[in-house]
């Protein structure tokens, strides 16, 4: 919405700046009765208004720039009326007057926007939008008009979309309005014209579309001729064939999503907990931290580089990574080092240390949730099948996922420091025989552990609530994963994820988000029971 | 690496704890505080409800040393345990207030019930109460320690499951519709035992019964851990498969000191619930169960005395502190914790001996290093 509303802003401007400047046309008799109308209290006469404006634009009789001004001006309460003076428009850059959208004094009676009611405002929305289509074919005013249109497509102006169409150049505009077209057809009574809408709209499978058919049939009855009948009888079986296919597609894309999330939680706990032994309850606070320092790195720029603000996600991959991978050698060189013989003692040093942690960040920022700008890269999304759209906030979370567990599995398996981890986790004592020092791997697997965890906290970030409990969360979520996904294995811990996040979804719409959450780990236990090294488990001496 | 995880807290020959003194102390307090609140002089109700709340606490902690520190189990969900008997002690107190006032309880004003779930059934009687209590925990505890042992999940394993099985009970509890009470738990309690629970001496009874309770626990469990059973306890802790090669069945061994550490903390719920005045889903919640093996750890495992006094360390310090400087208590407590871990190994109560150990080491290293240089 908040888009929507800035682009006419611009696009106003540039288009007021052109039109006083050609044609300080003057005041037509529509013109006048236009705004008289518009200033009026009651509900009738402005949507009529509205609905005439329109129709003449479409008609070409009135300037659509003019149509768009004075709509947009009047949803936004800019439109100023009062008793016996003419009507002013008070824009961002002074008052101009309606009639003729030339600079104006500011008035020197009292002048107020008239009161827009739901209905009025529907109908100025609308309205709005339409006249954009035809001010400006192709801008983004347009584009993000018809967007508004599409959500309610009946109450479009025909006469206006008709001209629109005439007047676009780009192929999938036309294609959208026709849809929009083909909406307002099926209420027509010539039946060629409605069997055409049926058609038209069975090919863009959707709830809205399967809803407006079923009424339609609902509505024409017994009445029908059988052609239409037989029409409306495929278009919504074709539709709802793809609605479950689409259906089944976001279930599978929900549960990438909360798997990718669930996999990011887990993969710092996969090396600590797997690779080193160390049971360490401090994860979910470092998932939280890795959120604060992306929260920082964005408070950063928005102070320093607000140019670059669209980008903090990105910029703050390696910073999240490395005060996480900070704060994990600290806690690792200056409490986990001394337990290692201990490791019961890790339980209970990490859990004071995720206590400390919570703290601390409490006492430093608060306990409110923070609050993340959504870049613009990740806000919205694409329809894919019927329902189904692919946010790019969930795919950027699973592709993030993606290439940090690629990341991690070059690291262990492709380099000589994942060598020595290796070699560690697998004979420690002989490890050290050879020449590797284990305290030394110990040290920075923990920091790779904890700045790991720190990625799942910027990965987080855009979706989750990030304040300082919110590592909570997850620990117990984590251990099970890892665990079940078999200790020092993270192909195991990525398939554990995969399989509990798709269980899931797919148990949450059935029993609900407790009972799905309950029965899952329910199933966990059930199967450590039957293999208690987990699903894929290294043989190892440890 | 992990079978080191719950290896011997020190050495083989760490004395006894001096464990008779303690539980006599507390029968005595038990008994003073039962004779205060017949006779009404002695201390403020308000502080023997602390007192009372705290034995409770010190009874979790020895059901949880008797498995963790003898048996080598770590649960992390000792909070289930104390929860059953908790929500069952409730759930008795709310329907006999409900048969007496017959103002029903909030959750079944908010569910829109018109009668309390069947399962309710008989629960006015508090000897079927208890009988139920005991059981259920028994029953609960033996199922689940009958799969994990019978599969050897053991460790660090055992621990995580146990805290995701208490988890999993708090997502449950945290439901309107099971009639316990849901988010809000149970509260409003009116009498038990036909005694006014407001009144000076039924709070100084409570305490009292706390007390004895918690001495009882620790004379049983002294009892039982210093047994032959005891030593076969201790063997597992301290290497289980050899004993089964040796040919014993450790599984019951373990199912056996399990099932009677969890009836412990059942009582200890019981004990509690009627004292705060309220059950929530909130005694579910991982941290407590956690909470209770840190004080276990602070005061020393295996020790019994270390760990109820680790407990009554730790929540006099909580009741203190968290009305004194409510945002320093946290801070405090982890720093605790963190001195404990690192240098007291052994927990407050069981680090004497260790120091002394150490230094012994030390000396008779240093003095091998000494021969040795005398030789080259």
């Amino acid at each position: 919405m908040h888009r929507f509303h800035r682009a006419p802003l611009v696009f106003l401007a540039v288009c007021l700046a052109l039109c006083t400047a050609g044609a300080a046309t003057a005041e037509t008799p529509l013109r006048r009765a236009t705004l008289e109308q518009l200033c009026e209290k009651s509900v009738g006469p402005r949507v009529e208004a509205v609905d005439r404006l329109l129709t003449a634009t479409a008609a070409g009789e009135e300037d659509a720039s003019w149509t768009f001004a004075i709509l947009d001006a009047a949803r936004s309460k800019g439109l100023h009326c009062g008793k016996d003076a003419v009507p002013l428009l008070k824009l961002e850059d002074g008052w101009r007057d309606a009639a003729s959208l030339a600079p104006a004094e500011p008035p020197e009676q009292k002048m107020k926007p008239p009161f827009v009611n739901l209905k009025v405002r529907a109908s100025l929305d609308m309205g709005a939008a339409l006249s954009a289509l035809l001010a400006a074919p192709g801008s983004a005013a347009a584009e993000s008009g018809l967007g508004e249109i599409e959500k309610r497509p009946d109450r479009a102006n025909s006469a206006v979309i008709a001209a629109a169409t005439a007047l676009s150049e780009n192929a999938p505009f036309v294609d959208r309005l026709g849809s929009i077209q083909a909406s307002l057809d099926l209420a027509s009574e010539v039946p060629e014209d409605r069997i055409a809408a049926i058609d038209r709209i069975a090919e863009n499978p959707s709830e809205r579309n399967r809803t407006a058919l079923l009424n339609l049939q609902a509505e024409l009855g017994g009445k029908a001729d059988p052609v239409t009948r037989d029409a409306l009888d495929n278009a919504i079986a074709e539709i709802d064939g793809w609605i479950a296919l689409g259906a089944v597609a976001s279930t599978v894309y929900s549960g990438l999503s909360y798997a990718s999330i669930l996999f990011m939680a887990s993969l710092g706990l996969a090396v600590i907990f797997g690779l080193m032994g160390v049971i360490n309850l401090a994860q979910g606070e470092f998932i939280m931290i890795g959120a604060y320092a992306t929260y920082a790195v964005q408070e950063a720029l928005r102070a320093i580089a607000p140019g670059l603000l669209d980008w903090y996600l990105l910029i703050a991959i390696p910073i999240a990574f490395l005060i996480t991978a900070g704060v994990g050698c600290a806690v690792e060189a200056s409490v986990i080092r001394h337990l290692y013989r201990r490791p019961l003692m890790t339980l209970l040093a990490t859990w004071a240390i995720s206590l400390f942690l919570i703290n601390s960040v409490q006492a430093i920022f608060g306990t409110q949730n923070l609050e993340f700008a959504t870049p613009a890269f990740l806000g919205g999304g694409e329809r894919l099948i019927a329902d189904f759209i692919v946010t790019w906030n969930r795919l950027f979370a699973i592709l993030f996922a993606a290439l940090v567990f690629v990341a991690a599995l070059l690291v262990l398996n492709r380099t000589q420091l994942g060598m020595y981890i290796r070699a560690v986790t697998e004979n420690r004592d002989m490890a050290g025989c050879i020449g590797v020092s284990p305290r030394r791997v110990d040290l920075i697997s923990f920091g790779i552990g904890s700045g790991l965890a720190g990625l799942a906290g910027l990965a987080l970030s855009p979706i989750y609530n990030v304040n300082p409990t919110m590592g909570t969360n997850f620990i117990v979520d984590a251990f099970m994963i890892v665990v079940l996904g078999g200790v020092g294995n993270l192909y195991g811990t990525l398939i554990a994820a995969l399989g509990v996040g798709m269980i899931n979804v797919v148990i949450e719409p059935l029993y609900g988000a407790v009972a799905a959450k309950v029965i899952v780990l329910l199933l966990i236990i059930a199967v450590i029971q039957l293999r208690p090294e987990g699903l894929f488990a290294v043989k190892g001496r440890r | 690496m992990f079978d080191q995880l719950f290896s011997p807290p020190g050495s083989a020959t760490r004395p006894a704890p001096p464990v008779a003194p303690l539980a006599l102390l507390l029968a005595f307090l038990g008994l003073a505080s039962i004779l205060s609140g017949w006779t009404g002089i002695g201390p403020s109700p308000y502080f023997l409800n602390l007192i009372g709340q705290v034995a409770a606490f010190g009874m979790l902690a020895i059901s949880l040393d008797l498995i963790w520190g003898y048996a080598g189990v770590l649960s992390l969900g000792h909070g289930l345990y104390f929860a059953i008997g908790g929500y069952l002690i409730a759930m008795h107190m709310v329907k006999v207030s409900y048969l007496l006032t017959s103002t029903p309880p909030d959750f079944m004003l908010f569910m829109g019930w018109d009668e309390l779930p069947g399962y309710y059934a008989g629960l006015e009687w508090f000897p079927y109460t208890l009988l139920l209590i005991i059981t259920i925990s028994a029953l609960v505890a033996f199922i689940f320690g009958f799969i994990s042992f019978r599969s050897r999940v053991s460790g660090v394993y055992f621990a995580i499951i146990s805290q995701a099985l208490v988890y999993v009970a708090m997502l449950l509890f945290f439901r309107n519709d099971t009639g316990f009470g849901g988010n809000n738990g149970m509260t409003g309690f009116t009498e038990i035992l036909g005694q006014p629970l407001g009144e000076r001496a039924t709070i100084a009874g409570l305490t009292g019964a706390s007390l004895l309770a918690a001495a009882m626990a620790l004379a049983v469990a002294s009892r039982v851990v210093r047994s032959r059973y005891g030593h076969m306890l201790m063997a597992i802790r301290d290497d289980e498969p050899r004993l089964r090669f040796l040919g014993y069945e450790t599984l019951w061994l373990k199912l056996g000191v399990w099932t009677l550490s969890a009836v412990i903390a059942a009582i200890a719920g019981m004990l509690y619930v009627p004292q705060v005045g309220i059950v929530n889903p909130r005694v579910l919640s991982p941290e407590l169960s956690i909470e209770i093996a840190v004080w276990v750890a602070i005061g020393g495992r295996g020790t019994l005395v270390g760990a109820f006094l680790g407990a009554v360390l730790i929540t006099t310090a909580k009741f203190i502190l968290t009305a004194i400087a409510p945002d320093l208590w946290p801070f405090i407590l982890s720093l605790l914790v963190l001195v404990v871990v690192v240098a007291l190994p052994n927990g407050l109560f069981g680090s004497g001996e260790t120091l002394r150990t150490r230094i012994s080491q030390l000396a008779t290293r240093r003095a091998a290093r000494q021969a040795e240089g005398a030789r080259t």
